[in-house]
């Protein structure tokens, strides 16, 4: 399902294309305006197997930026922040289809162009042992462990650029 | 026949009297024999449960996940808008202003309570606080955890929120709360066991309808459940399950 191009934000932001793995594509807008993650709340959504939002608690409308209707039906990579090399989400894509839990730091976009950091975790929804879709849930991430990761994910792009695989 | 209720043990000891206010109402309203049962601890839940003497039960949402899952139990319903939150909280003179605070070798005071735990670990990951960084103190009771915490023993205390709403004023103007969850999916669970299932719609029928007739009102309230209940269906609590699988780490 193809994404809408983003409209560009008020703020000063960066243009990026970014081709998903259905191999669509979607013009975005990425501003160094960080929101920061609400203290004790979590960000929950689910999806059906195919990566399309079914739903999405309140917290989850709230950073996105996005009213629910644009996010319940969209793919979930909506939230495809340019930063986040594409190799991230193969693992989680790879650990859930397989039935297993992943979990990653992954640096989301919102609607306005502005970003927040999310320590996610994805889980397959395993009904009478069949995958019927994935729940989701991001929690406030550690600092420390985002600033370690930077550089990897910057070596990640870089690769990826490059055409070769990290 | 009776058919046994069993109450989880971290239901606040005020709330005794409108468990059993409930059960009262339970029986005559479905025609049925209900026991109530209300164990001290967790072991004795279990010991309970794993001998098969459990039809009913007001289980925690981790207990449950298990009951579910491995043991067959039917989720039918919960307590409308009170969901299973928690306060990590230190005291005001501490200069202990937020979860970033709290270093490593920190102690804090926490009672036995898996899942006011469990999402207290998650809420100190922002401070690079995991499990085996903190010391642990065991207490037996909330008002044990403010004591500790107000004599300076701990450095913050893990409370279930709804505990920690219920101190009075002048002790919650002495803490700081350093966080308080909001997580909204998370709540206990009213399980029935498979052998119950022909009994289980007169019971479902009984608590459901709660609220409606005059006095259930002073019931709900003595329960500290003022909404009543609302049904579960299996795939809410299984949803609720995969939500909490993504807490376990």
């Amino acid at each position: 399902m193809a994404l809408c191009n983003m409209s560009p934000p008020a703020l000063a932001s960066r243009e990026s294309q970014l081709t998903y793995s259905d191999d669509t594509t979607r013009t975005v807008y990425a501003s160094d305006v960080e929101v920061p993650f609400p203290a004790g709340h979590l960000i929950v959504s689910r999806t059906d197997l195919a990566g399309i939002i079914t739903h999405a608690n309140d917290a989850f409308v709230d950073m996105s930026g996005y009213p629910r209707h644009e996010l319940i039906g969209a793919p979930h990579h909506i939230l495809r922040h340019p930063d986040m090399p594409k190799v991230a989400f193969k693992g989680l894509w790879d650990d859930v289809v397989a039935g297993k839990k992943w979990h990653g730091y992954v640096k989301n976009l919102r609607k306005d162009g502005a970003f927040y950091w999310v320590y996610a975790t994805a889980v397959p929804n395993i009904r009478q042992g069949v995958i019927v879709g994935y729940t989701s849930v991001r929690r406030k991430p550690s600092r420390t462990r985002i600033a370690e990761l930077l550089p990897l994910y910057a070596q990640w792009r870089a690769d990826e650029a490059q055409g070769s695989t990290p | 026949m009776s058919l046994n209720f069993m109450i989880a043990p971290d239901f606040a000891p005020e709330r005794f009297a409108g468990w059993h206010m409930l059960n009262t109402v339970l029986q005559r309203r479905s025609g049925l024999g209900v026991h109530l049962m209300t164990p001290a601890n967790a072991q004795e839940q279990g010991l309970a449960l794993a001998a098969e003497k459990v039809d009913m039960l007001y289980a925690n949402p981790f207990d449950a996940a298990d009951l579910i899952r491995t043991r067959g139990y039917l989720p039918f319903a919960r307590p409308a808008q009170r969901y299973d939150e928690m306060v990590i909280a230190t005291s005001a003179a501490s200069g202990l202003l937020c979860v970033e605070d709290l270093k490593a070798g920190c102690r804090i005071a926490l009672t036995e309570n898996r899942d006011v735990k469990l999402i207290g670990l998650r809420l100190l990951e922002p401070a690079d606080l995991l499990e085996p960084l903190i010391e642990w103190v065991p207490v037996d009771s909330y008002q044990a955890a403010v004591r500790r915490v107000l004599k300076g023993d701990v450095d913050a205390a893990f409370f279930l929120a709804e505990a920690y709403a219920s101190l009075n004023r002048t002790t919650r103007g002495q803490l700081h709360v350093l966080v308080e969850s909001a997580i909204s999916d998370i709540s206990h669970v009213l399980l029935a066991h498979p052998r119950m299932a022909t009994q289980l719609p007169a019971i479902e029928a009984a608590l459901l309808n709660l609220g409606r007739a005059p006095g259930d009102a002073e019931v709900l309230n003595a329960l500290g459940l003022p909404g009543g209940f609302i049904p579960m269906t299996h795939e809410e609590a299984e949803f609720m399950i995969d939500l909490m699988d993504t807490l376990l780490d």
